[in-house]
């Protein structure tokens, strides 16, 4: 079938349809990335704590405007290659293009790695500490898991309705691992007794699932056997009339077959299962420590120490004493920003809270806030003759930069320093390509206790809502990237044989495909200054 | 649109000008974010320094729209297509605007 103007434009619009087509799209992606940016604005003017400002690595954000970019101008030389009727050079520029495009998503790649990789912890007083959370010891797998509860249990039950092969790998093991035994006798359907404080294993647990699961099913096949009766009868008894008609008395219906099935039930007692969801187990001496996720219960801190039990969302309860449950965080960063903004709303004095906060306790942190204290006053001193002052960022917010260029200096070596000879000491922007790097640099560790967490996060969505339109931005920029590349890539690959039959056609196509390409570069150009440098 | 061989080759240092331009603007924006003596207002980000990067940014995008998308010289509907899914995404922004207008703080929106 010959496709209607793709070469020669319609009277109409003087356009070929695929142009049309493509505007038509570019303005529906106007408007789609119009919405983002607005909710971002919208997001940035309400927020409710201090934006961060200039947070993330410049160096990335700008080597990949320049690959944009330069794929911007490349695109246009494939799309003039093939005016011109050059193939070879047609392909030369595409592939740059394309190779372009792999750049800049390796390079978004890293960046979003360093994100995940990275966390932070707003305390109880507003203060905000970033850095690696490692388990406490000293270990440098910065993934492992430290925001974790340790509960010292002296009870748990389990819902075993809600157990399976999963369940038993995270839970069961270190129910196994904590000498759990059964709290009483457990009789299963075959008449074989379970003693009580025999040991938990997973065939234990899968044996009383199975049995409880048999005997619900069994209870259920009965109740429908008595339903099915009682309605038959019914049905006999008031045959030709409607439900709301049949009544005896003041009793509906529904009442009666209820009452009739009840009495039906009771004939059938002998019939029914015992069903037990919960197996409660306790531990063969003392307590068992139990390690759970916060977030498979939606759980606030407990302090430790507090007595209490923990529901968690599969319905287990685990009864104890909360154990040591602090998270151990090696420092990179420190922002006392929304402490000042909170101290502010009630009145305080802000430099009075930020003296008063849990972190500056810590004499590792309170040494590099004193250092802070006098960079910032250096700082002062030098904006004084330009007549300005040191912004909010520079007075409540320590870097990564100055922690780790500053951790083999003390204050004494700092006072005899200029500002800018203090700033000579930092890290360049090559070295913390997409951010602090832990494995080179031991950034101070902080043990914060558990109840001094308001929340902690990785940097994802979950962190703030700064992070979660970037994510959102970036993330749907970086399928368009991906989306394009694969289009272009295709008139690259196996565009050989449309170029000898039809080569305007393909110039056609690739001018359409160049002009998507142009709309991804241009809501980047966007994109770099509003997330990187505001 | 001019797109014989001969009006294109004549583009082709346009292209490159034009390419040259975005890069030097793009060293320009992160050097008002980052050297203090480019740093307009007061010290640190602030809303001198937003309309600066978001102008730098709008100049780089016009560019980009005019000579790589030749929107310099396309057909009427084009410009009818693009203008209207900007006027759309401008109107999204307005509608986030009435948020200032909280109508249980300024209850004569309404008109009482």
């Amino acid at each position: 079938m010959e496709i209607p103007y793709v070469v020669e434009p319609r009277k109409d619009t003087g356009l070929n349809n695929s142009k049309i087509g493509i505007w038509l799209f570019l303005a529906s992606e106007v408007m789609l990335f119009g919405g983002l940016f607005s909710g971002y604005i919208f997001l940035r003017i309400y927020a409710d704590y201090p934006w961060p400002e200039r947070t993330l690595p410049v160096l990335p954000g700008l080597i990949n405007t320049f690959i944009l970019i330069g794929s911007s101008v490349t695109v246009v030389f494939a799309w003039v290659s093939l005016k011109l009727g050059q193939w070879r050079k047609f392909q030369v520029y595409m592939a740059i293009t394309i190779i372009c495009a792999a750049l800049f998503m390796v390079l978004k790649g890293i960046e979003y790695n360093a994100k995940f990789a990275h966390q932070a912890i707003r305390l109880d007083d507003y203060t905000v500490i970033e850095g690696h959370s490692h388990p406490q010891g000293g270990s440098d797998d910065y993934h492992a898991p430290r925001k974790n509860f340790n509960i010292e249990a002296d009870t748990v039950q389990i819902n075993l309705s809600r157990v399976d092969d999963a369940y038993y790998e995270v839970m069961g093991k270190q129910y196994d691992d904590g000498g759990m035994v059964l709290a009483s006798e457990l009789t299963l359907n075959d008449g074989k007794v379970i003693a009580k404080g025999s040991a938990i294993s997973k065939e234990l647990i899968d044996q009383a699932k199975n049995d409880y699961l048999e005997a619900i099913a069994n209870n259920s096949s009965i109740d429908i056997e008595l339903g099915r009766e009682a309605w038959a009868l019914m049905k006999t008894k008031y045959q030709g009339k409607k439900y709301y008609e049949a009544v005896e008395g003041t009793k509906t219906l529904n009442e009666v077959v209820s009452a009739y099935i009840k009495e039906l039930k009771k004939e059938r007692k002998g019939d029914y299962s015992s069903t037990t969801p919960n197996l409660t187990f306790v531990p063969s001496s003392g307590s068992a420590t139990i390690t759970v996720n916060p977030y498979w219960g939606r759980l606030s801190n407990p302090k430790e120490g507090d007595k209490g039990t923990l529901k968690l969302k599969d319905e287990t309860l685990i009864s104890g004493v909360t154990a040591d449950s602090s998270i151990a965080l090696a420092v990179d960063g420190i922002d006392f920003r929304h402490t000042v903004m909170k101290a502010e709303e009630r009145g305080i004095d802000p430099a009075v809270a930020v003296a008063n906060s849990w972190l500056l306790k810590d004499e590792k942190i309170k040494h590099i806030w004193e250092k802070h204290k006098l960079i910032t006053s250096k700082l002062a001193e030098e904006l004084k003759a330009k007549d300005r002052e040191p912004a909010e960022n520079d007075i409540y917010r320590v870097n990564w930069q100055e922690i780790a260029g500053l951790l083999d200096h003390d204050l004494a070596d700092l006072e005899s320093m200029s500002y800018h000879d203090i700033l000579a000491l930092y890290p360049g922007d090559v070295e913390g390509f997409a951010g602090p790097d832990h494995k080179k640099i031991h950034y101070p560790e902080v043990i914060v206790p558990r109840e001094q967490v308001r929340f902690e996060s990785v940097f994802s969505p979950r962190w703030n809502t700064y992070y979660a339109t970037y994510f959102t931005i970036t993330g749907l920029h970086g399928l368009h990237v991906i989306a394009g590349a694969l289009v272009l890539g295709y008139y690259l690959f196996f565009g050989r044989k449309m170029f000898e039959e039809k080569p305007e056609w393909l110039a056609n196509r690739v001018e359409v495909g160049g002009l998507f390409w142009h709309f991804v570069d241009l809501v980047w150009i966007f994109l770099f200054p509003i997330l990187y440098l505001m | 649109m001019a797109d014989s061989p001969e009006a294109i080759k004549k583009h082709i240092k346009l292209y490159l000008f034009i390419g040259a331009i975005l890069f030097v603007c793009t060293v320009l924006t992160v050097a008002v974010a980052k050297f203090e003596f480019l740093d307009f207002g007061d010290r640190g980000f602030d809303g001198v320094d937003a309309v600066i990067g978001l102008l730098i940014a709008t100049f780089k995008a016009t560019l980009v729209a005019l000579i790589f998308m030749h929107l310099n010289h396309e057909k009427k509907m084009v410009y009818w297509l693009f203008g209207l899914g900007l006027f759309f995404a401008f109107c999204l922004m307005a509608i986030f605007a009435f948020a200032f207008s909280d109508p249980i703080e300024f209850q004569a929106f309404f008109g009482r």
